[in-house]
């Protein structure tokens, strides 16, 4: 995969490995072996294993993974809270793996911020403190940071709470107090690892729409990290799903769940609803002879789900459009065989 | 810290306003008062010295023009306390003579015997040790200069081996060491391994027990007791349990007055360094020496004379430490004996221009 | 049985194989026992051979050059080089600044009658200032348990170790919190360190004083001195701890995220987030430190120590017990002092409430520099008022409730000593002392070896081989005889009262004044009692040592039972355990781990006052302490017998945590 030169974000060849002599794995024949077999032969684990993305900007990135496939070892590779063995990771064309401990620095404080799984508040400060805890460091002053606290604290709707502990907040406001210290220095890049896991399942719906709202208000670049694929499928633009360290395939939710490039992506999205992710272009026919072309007009990426009303009604086929361009058409019958396949009963 | 942040702040506050207030307050009333009659506050605690002090201070104030002088340069020494009740005596009245004529400041400490006591001297911790068993231990000491022999307190010594009265009645020749391993099997515990319990004195008393058994051959083995407390308590039950016992014990002790004890003796003494002794002889007598800090004899303080013209006899050292031991405080027993012996007391302070 | 049924199901081997002497010698208890029943054996056919006694005035090489050494230290103290550019200048600051603190609360100037500040005065600033960094009860509490103290007719010994203690922590904090902090961020700092702070855990109080006092002299500085190298590595120790227990912090890591430098996150994150265990670090070694002031008596320091130690001497109980009631009742002032602080910085207050504390505050300075003045000008407020003292009734009552008891139990007491001293002790230590030395030292380190691994077995032979090149074996191993009875019934009455405190939320409530009393009342209170009951006997030293390690053993103990995780108690009651069960099959199983620990706490606590016991007639090394304290001429063999005592710590140490960590 080259890096676009427009992209926010240019990672490639990634690579971290823990265990002794990890900086030996990469680039020999070690790093051709199984996860297993280099475990046996080195006594290494590789977290990450050969990455390469490119995040577009303004695009929200999700990376999908369960548990233990590396994909919260390689949102902190991105970041340097780990160090990457090898690699590169740009972001605005400068490489955040090898910047100077000064310069990595500059950028945490200015370029880019982290919302994390378990908040990671500092329990002794209060709301506004904590939310301007990085322009502190950073030598704003006492009465700016705190202005600019409370604008990101409006923004994510905890006008009110300043005054409080972390520990007085719910799990779900401590994660909105979470963003707003990610918003407070206007990063170009935020990184959210798995920020609604710890969360009751409504909260969790919540949050992700506050995420969506302020990715809309904002356009901010984001990476987001979770294990729970109806939630990328829902926040993210592009999806990168990692297993053992590598990443299998990149694309959208609609790629995915009709262009699995294997088994493994296709046993994950077997029970993703196909009318909630596919479009009508991916469900279109060709257009045939016989077809009757009165039915109304539908542009091609528009999900079946939100399609399917309209289908139904019709008497005819719906035509699907790529701009003026008919590119095919869709009946009843594709979108009762795709309904009926989402419900396995 | 949490909020705490504004409360420190104001409790910084506070305290330096609290200094400065009490800087502004300088010059406490209460000190000032007491230093006007100057020797008569400290005196004015002992109950005795109570009324001539409140009655007639302004009267006497010229008349003791000199002895007011006095008590100002005596200054702060101290004395260091050593673990008996008959020293405890001795150092209390010397003490309370200080205080009350010369007006000294006298620190007590409680010191163990000899090296601990002597170091403290030579640190400038303490200055005087009222009685001292120990027959040149201090030579190290006194080379450097640290410390000066004093002379004796008038106080003589004997350490011995006693048994109850009670033994002594029962079995007349025990009294003779020779005869002791008869009668061997009558002291054994379980404490002494088949063979009779000989109690020995505590850490820092001479002892030649060990020397003692071994030169006779006795069927004993020396039990270290650790603390006076510990041989009086044996004695005590030895004698009224009639149980038998064979203990170290020495006088003065007033002790030796309550519970009727009965030396067994060795033949004649023959040594007087402990590390020479061949453990056939008995023990010997010893005059009991005063050590004083090179500092206090050389200042030319009152209380330097007070303790080189300090002397005793046994027997007025036990009328004090029997008033101790019987629960009257020291200072009180101190000053009982003091009242009773003016005379005494002002031969002490003779050349220091003061008088009881 | 007919032969058809074992054709059909012939039945496993396995159950016979467990008593087949291959697996009886494969376990390692059944090893210790043989080589138990063989040391018995050979021992008492070689009793009294090769036993290396040594009379107590007799020297051995090494103890006579000690004493060379000693005396050499003191003749040099005025010239050499050491002394006037290091020990002397360490001593005079240290002395200077303990004497600052003494001058303003406790001891006049010349020609004063009181301090600086008299008695009312104190109060004031400890009640403002715990009000400040706490709240108002606590602050009252704090205050009416000093004015105890001067009800109890000991206000000036209460300053001096009040002000001792004070002294000593500041200096202990100033060293031992960047030390700890330190060693919480660094694993090189505190592998470092750590060798030092283990030793420090280890070291009996009693024996570091006289080497301390030979370069230091006796005295204010030495008594510093000693606390604080008794306080210092328990601060360094829970400090480091603090800053540990936060890595892997999510915050930790959200900060280094947001870009934050090494000193920006110590001073705004780990430091802030740490504050509550470092607190309980000042808390801990603030008592330590008060606990060895009171010990440092026996080197000159001032304070409440004193009266104690002419309680011994003089038998005065009461005297004795009044000064040690104050000891106590500083121990708790201080205590809820500290930790009040850090409840304090948990609760939040509203706008209002904050408001009020302000106004609150502000009354109280006020209140407070009125009584510092009042204290300054006004007799009363000065000197404690005599007509309040009812120090004398206390300890009259003492006298007489001590008089009683041990005149009505010392029949019984004095028939469960000899009992004990003559089937236990006895047998126990002729083994130990009358065996030949190098067969105890065999079997010693072998039972080290099956115990703890070939590297505890090593570390066995090389330090009891120390202890023989000494030249105090005899008494090493008599000593160790009552160290070993000692920790025994520590671990009875501990694991009996653990259990129950532990099990019981009630029991643990009625214990809890009890221990803490017993984990701050200086060992000397209750020297006493013990000889009155016991007898100068080696009984008595091992009474001396169960009082003192008890509290901590039982605190362990209750702690390890109440870690069991209710989970598995259900699951056992589900299933119809009966409470004993539940104790013998589930809880003291579970809790092992805490069992070793005990087991090596109680050890560890016994040993530190095996000096004491030497004043109770226990012998042994702590008896050789105590004369060369006394005795200039014994000093090496004092200092001998202290080494030694650490050499016995250490291998003890070294064999129960081994297996404790073998049982995890």
């Amino acid at each position: 995969m080259t890096s676009s030169p427009d992209a926010t974000i240019a990672v490639h060849s990634l690579w971290k490995v823990f265990g002794p002599k990890a900086d030996t794995v990469v680039g020999t024949d070690l790093a051709e072996l199984s996860r297993a077999d280099l475990l046996a032969q080195t006594g290494c684990v590789a977290a990450v294993r050969d990455v390469s993305f490119d995040v577009a900007p303004g695009e929200v990135f999700v990376v999908m993974g369960l548990s233990g496939s590396g994909k919260s070892t390689l949102v902190r590779c991105l970041t340097r809270l780990i160090e990457p063995t090898s690699g590169s990771v740009l972001l605005d064309g400068e490489d955040i793996a090898q910047a100077s401990p000064k310069r990595l620095r500059e950028l945490r404080r200015t370029k880019f911020s982290m919302v994390f799984q378990h908040f990671g508040l500092l329990p002794h400060r209060r709301v506004i403190d904590n939310i301007a805890y990085s322009l502190e460091i950073n030598g704003v002053g006492r009465e700016a940071r705190h202005a600019r606290a409370r604008e990101v604290i409006e923004l994510v709707g905890l006008t009110g709470y300043d005054q409080h502990y972390p520990e007085q907040l719910s799990g779900g406001m401590q994660q909105r107090v979470g963003l707003a210290r990610a918003l407070a220095v206007d990063p170009e890049v935020m990184f959210l690892d798995e920020p609604f896991s710890a969360l009751d399942p409504l909260i969790r719906r919540d949050m992700q729409a506050e995420v969506m709202r302020l990715h809309r208000d904002l356009g901010k670049t984001m990476v987001f990290i979770t294990h729970d694929l109806a939630e990328a499928m829902k926040v993210g633009d592009r999806i990168a799903i990692m297993r053992d360290g590598a990443v299998v395939q990149v694309g959208t939710a609609e790629d995915l769940v009709a262009r699995p490039v294997d088994d493994y992506v296709a046993d994950f999205t077997r029970d993703i609803p196909r009318s909630h992710v596919l479009t009508l272009q991916a469900i279109a026919r060709p257009v045939r002879g016989d077809d009757d072309l009165t039915g109304p007009r539908l542009p091609g990426t528009t999900i079946v789900r939100d399609a399917a009303r309209a289908i139904l009604d019709s008497q005819h086929p719906v035509q699907v459009v790529s701009g003026d361009d008919v590119v095919g058409v869709v009946t009843k019958d594709e979108v009762l065989r795709l309904i009926s396949a989402d419900d396995p009963a | 810290m949490r909020h705490s942040r504004p409360t420190t702040r104001i409790a910084l506050v506070a305290a330096i306003a609290s200094t400065g207030l009490v800087l502004a307050a300088c010059g406490g009333g209460v000190n000032e008062a007491a230093q006007e009659p100057a020797a008569e506050a400290p005196a004015a605690e002992a109950p005795a010295a109570e009324e001539p002090a409140a009655e007639a201070p302004a009267e006497e104030a010229p008349a003791e023009e000199p002895a007011a002088a006095a008590p100002a340069e005596c200054g702060e020494w101290g004395i260091a306390m050593h673990p008996w009740v008959g020293y405890t005596a001795s150092a209390q009245v010397i003490t309370n003579v200080a205080q009350s004529a010369l007006g000294c400041t006298i620190e007590q400490a409680q010191l163990d015997e000899a090296g601990v006591t002597y170091d403290a001297i030579e640190a400038g911790s303490t200055d005087v040790v009222i009685e001292d068993w120990g027959g040149g231990r201090w030579q190290e000491w006194v080379d450097r200069g640290a410390v000066q022999e004093v002379g004796n307190n008038g106080n003589v010594g004997l350490i011995g081996m006693y048994v109850p009265q009670w033994m002594c009645d029962e079995y007349p020749d025990i009294s003779d060491a020779a005869n002791l391993n008869k009668y061997a099997e009558l002291f054994v515990t379980p404490e002494s391994g088949g063979k009779g319990a000989w109690y020995e004195g505590p850490p820092g008393y001479t002892t030649i027990g060990e020397k003692m058994i071994e030169a006779n051959k006795f069927d004993f083995k020396a039990i270290n007791t650790g603390s006076e407390q510990a041989l009086i308590d044996v004695l005590t039950k030895g004698s009224e349990e009639k149980t038998p016992v064979i203990a170290y014990f020495y006088e003065p002790q007033n002790f030796l007055a309550k519970v009727p004890l009965c030396r067994v003796n060795f033949p004649a003494n023959d040594w007087t360094d402990a590390a020479e002794a061949s453990g056939l002889t008995d023990y010997p007598k010893t005059e009991l020496k005063k050590l004083a800090s090179t500092e206090l004899m050389e200042s030319g303080s009152p209380f330097a004379t007070l303790v080189q013209n300090f002397s005793w006899t046994n027997e007025d050292q036990n009328q004090v430490a029997l008033d101790i031991e019987s629960g009257t405080s020291p200072e009180e027993a101190a000053q009982k004996w003091i009242d009773a012996n003016m005379d005494t007391v002002n031969g002490w302070l003779e050349g220091t221009g003061a008088s009881m | 049985m007919s032969a058809p049924v074992l054709e059909e199901a012939p039945a496993p081997p396995a159950p016979r194989e467990r008593w087949s002497l291959h697996r009886v010698f494969s376990s390692k208890a059944s090893w210790v026992l043989v080589v138990l029943a063989v040391w018995i054996i050979l021992g008492s056919i070689l009793s009294g051979i090769h036993t290396l006694t040594l009379a107590t005035a007799a020297q051995s090489p090494f103890t006579s050059w000690l004493t060379e050494v000693a005396s050499a230290i003191r003749g040099n103290r005025t010239e050499s080089v050491a002394f006037v550019y290091f020990f002397n200048p360490v001593r005079g600051g240290i002395e200077g600044f303990i004497e600052v603190i003494r001058s303003v609360i406790a001891v006049p100037g010349a020609g004063d009658v009181i301090p600086v500040i008299g008695w009312l005065g104190v109060i004031a600033i400890v009640g403002f200032v715990v009000f400040a960094t706490s709240n108002w009860r606590t602050s009252l509490l704090c205050m009416a348990l000093l004015f105890a103290c001067g009800a109890l007719g000991v206000w000036s010994d209460t300053m001096d170790t009040l002000a001792m203690t004070l002294g000593s922590v500041a200096l202990s904090l100033a060293i031992g919190l960047p030390l700890g902090i330190w060693a919480g961020l660094s694993d090189r700092a505190l592998a470092v360190m750590r060798p030092a702070l283990d030793l420090a855990q280890i070291l009996p109080t009693l024996v570091y004083l006289a080497p301390l006092a030979l370069v230091f002299l006796i005295g204010v500085a030495s008594a510093t001195i000693a606390t604080m190298v008794y306080s210092i590595p328990i601060c360094v120790r829970l400090t480091s701890h603090a800053i540990r227990e936060l890595r892997g912090s999510g915050a930790l890591e959200a900060a280094r995220s947001m870009g934050s430098t090494r000193w920006q996150m110590l001073r705004k994150v780990e430091l802030p987030m740490a504050k509550r265990t470092i607190i309980l670090g000042v808390n801990q070694t603030t008592l330590a430190a008060l606990s060895f002031v009171v010990i440092a008596a026996l080197i000159a320091a001032p304070g409440l120590g004193k009266p104690i130690v002419t309680a011994l001497t003089i038998r005065n109980v009461g005297d004795g017990v009044v000064a040690g009631l104050a000891v106590v009742f500083l121990a708790i002032m201080l205590d809820r002092a500290t930790t009040a602080a850090v409840v304090r910085s948990d609760t939040i207050l509203s706008d209002e409430g904050r408001v009020r504390r302000r106004i609150a505050l502000a009354v109280a300075a006020v209140a407070a520099v009125a009584a510092i003045i009042l204290s300054r000008q006004v007799l009363w407020a000065a000197v404690f008022p005599p007509a309040l003292v009812i120090g004398e009734p206390v300890g009259a009552a003492a006298d007489a409730a001590t008089e009683w008891f041990t005149s009505t139990f010392s029949w019984l007491t004095t028939g469960v000593a000899e009992f004990l001293t003559v089937w236990v002790l006895n047998p126990l230590e002729s083994l130990l002392v009358n065996s030949p030395w190098w067969l105890t030292v065999v079997a010693i380190s072998l039972i080290g070896l099956l115990i703890g691994g070939r590297v505890v077995g090593v570390v066995t032979v090389v330090l009891l081989t120390a202890i023989v090149v000494i030249g105090l074996w005899s008494d090493a191993m008599a000593t160790f005889a009552q160290v070993l009875m000692a920790t025994a019934f520590t671990m009875i009455v501990g694991v009996v009262l653990g259990v129950l405190a532990g099990r019981s939320a009630k029991v643990e409530r009625a214990l809890k004044p009890i221990l803490d009393a017993g984990q701050t009342l200086p060992a000397f209170v209750y020297l006493v009692p013990v000889l009155a009951l016991f007898g100068p006997t080696r009984f008595a030293a091992i009474v001396c040592g169960v009082f003192y390690a008890a509290p901590v053993v039982v605190r362990v103990v209750a702690d390890g039972v109440r870690g069991v995780s209710s989970d598995m108690v259900e699951s056992a009651t589900a299933q119809g355990s009966s409470s004993w069960q539940i104790i013998r099959k589930v809880q003291l199983p579970a809790s092992s781990k805490s069992l070793m620990l005990a087991v090596n706490q109680g050890l560890i606590f016994v040993l530190a006052v095996v000096v004491i016991g030497g004043l109770v007639g226990g012998g042994g090394l702590g008896y050789l302490v105590l004369v060369g304290q006394s005795k200039p001429e014994l000093a090496g063999k004092g200092l001998a017998a202290g080494l030694a005592i650490v050499l016995l710590g250490v291998v003890l140490d070294r064999i129960a945590q081994s297996s404790a960590r073998r049982r995890s």
